[in-house]
């Protein structure tokens, strides 16, 4: 008998992550240079000693797929180690796509019940931190719980985003709040849960809802023995592109708490298949580098102040990148600007172009609530032409070829897409 | 297909190389910013299609068998596939210790006969180049030849420390008939210099190779075997015109470090789409480079997992390197994990894995001693030497392994000096 068995929910679509989720699961997004969102809640599996997990997948799996792989990254080959991508499947009828969270376990629940766990550890692949399971773990046979729920304090105009309990003295939950209007607590769930096994296997049996947090806990509270873990250590949601960037950022900050040189992060180097290795970076005499995250494989021979480069970026002689984030393989032209932006892999910015000009702070027209504080963000594989200017709070998406572009100027708050 | 079966020698030590070679054989010399000698010809296989190889081992082979590790780098791994490392070994009867080339070879025959190929492809793992193994095997097959070697033109000054052969020109630039060939000859006569890169039909190798082995003396390819090979075989020259770094003292080791350098270098490390072992010193999984706004960075490579806060000018780095505030790094390599202290300067220095540089050393300096590219006059710092506070080194000298303030003894090493 395994102890526990780690099922890691990474379906999720992300849409509040935008273009950045649009061709890939939001545990997939690159984050910090090398790494992909779910590395972080992987490597807190196996630095935990949990060598058993299942990978429950819906939304554009394949990058997903890809770099988890055999799991060999993360240690998970071995007689008694493995790692299973677990994704929807059809059963009695058409419409079987995970419902929900609870949906999701209960369709692979077979996978649960082949290694028997006392304990059954559902996570998600979507957030940043840094935790040692087996704390909550003996927290929650200390209680001698049902279910346990990790929690922790956040800004309370924050909380109506999340599930929010209300704890008694002992750490109990005896009221739950689902992404509440006027939020009675600031105790917010991390989407992190313990579960006696059986007692999740006769929960999901009841049928009493799809998801964890809408359904099962708010109906099991009076009933059942659920507990409140509370966390304490550095713990992100990196859902919004305004967090994601907040967040990529504070790996700059030596005062932060997210510490990825202490916290023994994994990633899959080799997913990309390419032939040779990831060379180191060259740095040439033109060069001026200040405040950054320089992975390898990146040519500089211009300017870059407070970014997070990914590998195998080229800034060509002149180019000025600033305050912003460039995922893998872009090249940016002589003379090219990036002021505020994040820009997915494998883009282009041609001569002389800027991105993220003038300082109109309009909104995003389209998703004013995505893009508001200036932040601009380029798709996957886009080009940005020659002495083209891009606004502030643009969105530019994936795959958009030079002709997509109308006119010299992006205005402020613009979207450009390709024609459907 | 042709079967090919190689051979790399990658025993031996460079009593040239002092410390560098202490405790590991030059193809394990860390190069290139995160690569080892032996890279070089496992990747020139790898992108030759060969991949089937035995290791032959001998000086200090741990770290040599870390970095082949399962082969998988490169792709050595599969049901007809494998990088085998081969340490000498003790049977009833022979002599142990391989006595030369050729004897490592023989006493390898075994091995070769397990594989039974037409070909046998012998290299040395301790130099630096690109080649495409294939144009050799085409060349020497259409030649019908019994052993192809290959050659580049070197100045005549240097031309006494290596084989040298008198090639025809029947095939002008592609290569011609070996018409004679001398080992580290006084007076050379010909600047044809053996790249040790043999490529032998099996049978003919052994035709010479089996009476020789059984003399029990030692006995060199180059000193030995060719000569006799000219006698009845036909010998062919392959003419190698790209770079070939031979890294056989510190000086030039350190001018090939330094030929990685620049936007079109000598050796793009890019371009040449080298592997290496990425476990071997947990390269993979160290976190992008660290780059503070203290930091100014010229003419550089900068692998991952460095913090770098001080100045680095025309030097190559490794993985884990520290360069701390207001420390200065110019023409130097500083390998794996070694610390550079703050107020530390440092000029043409080779500092090995897991060194400490106290604050305020400075390392290369003495007005008297004028130093060029083509004469560095480098100063060495062996592996996990500690160097306190406030010392001074002059040009040139070899500070050993693990030597501490008590070895060093003083705090002002004159140029020259020699610390084990």
């Amino acid at each position: 008998m395994k102890s526990v068995v780690a099922m890691l929910l990474a379906g999720g679509r992300g849409s509040r992550l935008n273009i950045l989720a649009m061709l890939r699961a939001k545990p997939a997004v690159t984050f910090g240079g090398i790494y992909r969102i779910i590395d972080f809640t992987l490597s807190n599996i196996v630095n935990s000693n949990i060598f058993i997990a299942g990978i429950l997948t819906q939304y554009k799996p394949f990058s997903l797929m890809k770099h988890v792989g055999t799991g060999v990254p993360w240690d998970f080959i071995g007689r008694n180690r493995s790692v299973k991508i677990l994704p929807p499947a059809t059963g009695m009828y058409d419409y079987d796509w995970y419902q929900g969270t609870a949906d999701a376990i209960h369709q692979n629940i077979s996978f649960i019940e082949r290694y028997d766990p006392a304990y059954t550890l559902v996570l998600s692949g979507d957030h940043i931190y840094h935790m040692n399971y087996n704390t909550m773990i003996d927290f929650h046979k200390e209680k001698n719980a049902d279910v346990t729920v990790a929690m922790m304090k956040v800004p309370l105009k924050l909380a109506t985003q999340f599930g929010i309990g209300i704890i008694n003295s002992d750490g109990r939950l005896t009221d739950w709040e689902e992404k509440p209007e006027n939020p009675r607590s600031d105790f917010a769930s991390m989407g992190i849960y313990v579960f006696n096994t059986e007692y999740l296997k006769n929960a999901l049996n009841q049928k009493s809802g799809n998801d964890f947090g809408k359904d099962i806990i708010p109906g099991a509270l009076k009933r059942d023995r659920i507990y409140a873990f509370p966390f304490k250590g550095y713990w992100q949601d990196v859902g919004t592109l305004q967090s994601f960037w907040d967040t990529n950022m504070e790996i700059l900050d030596t005062h932060s708490n997210l510490r990825l040189n202490d916290w023994n992060v994994r990633t899959n180097v080799e997913e990309e298949e390419m032939i040779g290795d990831r060379s180191p970076s060259y740095i040439s005499g033109k060069a001026v580098i200040s405040n950054s995250l320089i992975s390898p494989h990146c040519i500089i021979e211009g300017t870059v102040v407070n970014s997070i480069l990914s590998p195998g970026i080229r800034i060509c002689e002149g180019a000025i990148v600033r305050d912003s984030i460039i995922m893998h393989d872009c090249v940016i032209e002589k003379n090219s600007q990036l002021d505020y932006v994040i820009m997915d892999k494998e883009c282009i910015a041609q001569r002389s172009s800027v991105i993220g000009w003038g300082d109109n702070l309009k909104p995003n027209e389209e998703n004013p609530s995505h893009l508001s504080s200036g932040l601009s963000v380029v798709g996957k594989k886009s080009i940005i032409p020659a002495k083209i200017r891009v606004g502030r709070n643009c969105i530019i998406h994936p795959l958009i070829e030079t002709d997509a572009y109308k006119s010299e100027v992006i205005e402020c708050g613009s979207t450009v897409k390709n024609p459907s | 297909m042709t079967k090919v079966l190689a051979m790399i020698l990658a025993g031996g030590r460079v009593d040239e190389l002092g410390s560098l070679t202490l405790y590991r054989p030059k193809s394990a010399v860390p190069f290139g910013g995160m690569f080892r000698i032996i890279d070089f010809p496992m990747s020139n296989l790898m992108h030759s299609g060969i991949e089937k190889v035995g290791i032959l081992l001998q000086y200090r082979s741990s770290s040599i068998i870390t970095q082949i590790g399962n082969g998988s780098s490169w792709d050595m791994i599969g049901r007809n596939r494998g990088a085998f490392v081969l340490p000498p070994y003790k049977a009833a009867g022979t002599k142990t210790w391989y006595m030369g080339t050729a004897d490592a070879i023989y006493q390898n025959l075994e091995f070769i006969d397990d594989f039974d190929p037409e070909l046998v492809l012998v290299l040395s793992g301790d130099h630096i180049y690109k080649m495409d193994y294939t144009r050799l095997i085409e060349y020497h097959l259409s030649k019908q030849a019994d052993l192809t070697a290959a050659f580049t033109k070197v100045p005549m000054n240097s031309a006494h420390r290596f084989g040298l052969a008198e090639i025809d020109d029947t095939d002008g630039e592609l290569g011609g008939q070996v018409l004679d060939y001398q080992e580290k000859p006084d007076r050379p006569s010909s600047q044809w210099a053996s790249l040790t890169i043999y490529l032998f039909n099996k049978s003919s190798l052994l035709e010479i190779l089996q009476p020789l082995g059984k003399e029990n003396r030692t006995i060199e390819i180059g000193k030995d075997i060719i000569p006799r090979m000219l006698q009845k075989h036909k010998v062919y020259g392959y003419k190698f015109n790209d770079y070939w770094g031979y890294a056989r003292t510190i000086d030039e080791l350190w001018r090939c470090n330094m030929d990685t350098l620049g936007l079109n270098p000598k050796i793009n490390l890019k371009k040449w789409e080298l592997r290496t072992n990425l476990d071997h010193r947990k390269i993979r999984d160290r976190i992008p480079t660290l780059v503070t706004s203290s930091a100014h960075i010229e003419n550089a490579i900068v692998p991952q997992g460095c913090t770098i806060e001080g100045e680095v000018r025309n030097s190559v780095l490794f993985p884990g390197v520290r360069i701390e505030k207001n420390a200065s790094v110019e023409n130097s390599i500083v390998m794996f994990d070694s610390c550079i202290g703050s107020g530390s300067i440092l000029h043409n220095v080779i500092i090995d894995t897991d060194v400490n540089i106290g604050n305020d050393v400075r390392i290369g300096f003495d007005e008297k001693m004028k130093v060029t590219k083509a004469n560095p006059r480098c100063t060495v710092i062996g592996q996990y030497s500690t160097i306190p506070n406030g010392t001074t080194i002059g040009r040139e000298c070899r500070i050993g392994y693990r030597v501490d303030a008590q070895k060093l003894g003083k705090n002002d090493i004159k140029s020259g000096a020699i610390i084990e």
